[in-house]
C-alpha cells in the first residue's frame, strides 16, 4: 500500500471492516468444525488450508483498521 | 463413499458442511465486492478487491473439490434451442442499441465521433464490431 494514497476511513469503510472480520471469523470456525467433524483426509486438508488463507484476510483488514488509525479525527467533522 | 450412513453421531454430513461453508464464501465475496464499490479510500479498496479474489478463488476450490467428490449437482445442460435462441435475441438487441447511439450521437457532430478512439479501438479488434 502506497501511503501517499491513505486517506482517512469513512465510517461505511470501517463499518464494512469491522462486518467482514466477523465474516472471516465465521468461515473460519465453520472450518474448523468441518475438519473436526469429517473423517476425509482430502477435506480436512482444504479445511486447513482455508483456515491459513482466512486467518491471513483477518491480519489484512486489522492491519487497515490500524494504518488508518492516525488519520482518524478525534472528534466529528463536517 | 466416505459417509457412514449408520454412523448417527455425527454433527452433520461432510456434503452439508462444506455446503453451508460454501454458500458463506458466496455471500462474502458478494459483500467484498460491494465493499469494494462503495470504499473512498484507494488503499481500502485496493484491500477489499484482493479479498474479493483471494474469496472468489476460495469458493471456486472449493466447488471443484465438492464436484470431485460428488457433492454437487450442477443445473442440467442448456438445450441447443435456448441457447440459438438467446444468441439471436442478444444480436437483435445488441443492433437496436447500436441504432440508439446512433441516433443519440449523430448530432453531437464530427469532432465527437472522430474524438472516440473507443469505437475505433472495439472496431479495429472486434470483429463483431462492423
Amino acid at each position: 500500500m502506497q501511503s501517499n494514497q491513505m486517506q482517512a476511513i469513512t465510517g461505511k469503510e470501517l463499518e464494512y471492516i469491522v462486518d467482514s472480520i466477523s465474516n472471516e471469523d465465521l468461515l473460519i470456525k465453520q472450518c474448523a468444525a468441518t475438519a473436526a467433524a469429517t473423517q476425509n483426509p482430502t477435506i480436512q486438508q482444504a479445511c486447513q488450508q482455508y483456515i491459513r488463507s482466512l486467518d491471513h484476510h483477518i491480519d489484512l483488514l486489522v492491519q487497515a483498521i490500524q494504518q488508518h488509525q492516525p488519520l482518524a479525527p478525534t472528534s466529528p467533522q463536517q | 463413499m466416505y459417509y457412514q450412513t449408520s454412523n448417527n453421531s455425527q454433527f452433520m454430513q461432510d456434503e452439508d458442511l462444506l455446503y453451508t461453508i460454501l454458500a458463506d464464501l458466496k455471500r462474502t465475496v458478494r459483500e467484498y465486492t460491494t465493499a469494494t464499490t462503495e470504499s473512498s479510500c484507494p488503499t481500502v479498496r485496493q484491500m477489499f478487491t484482493q479479498l474479493t479474489n483471494d474469496t472468489l478463488r476460495m469458493q471456486g476450490d472449493l466447488y471443484n473439490l465438492m464436484k470431485q467428490l460428488n457433492m454437487y449437482s450442477t443445473s442440467s445442460k442448456a438445450l441447443r434451442q435456448d441457447v440459438d435462441k438467446s444468441i439471436q435475441d442478444a444480436r437483435n438487441l445488441q443492433q437496436k442499441n447500436r441504432q440508439f447511439v446512433q441516433q443519440k450521437t449523430s448530432a453531437m457532430g464530427q469532432y465527437a465521433q472522430a474524438s472516440n478512439p473507443y469505437q475505433q479501438q472495439q472496431s479495429s479488434q472486434n470483429p463483431y464490431y462492423m
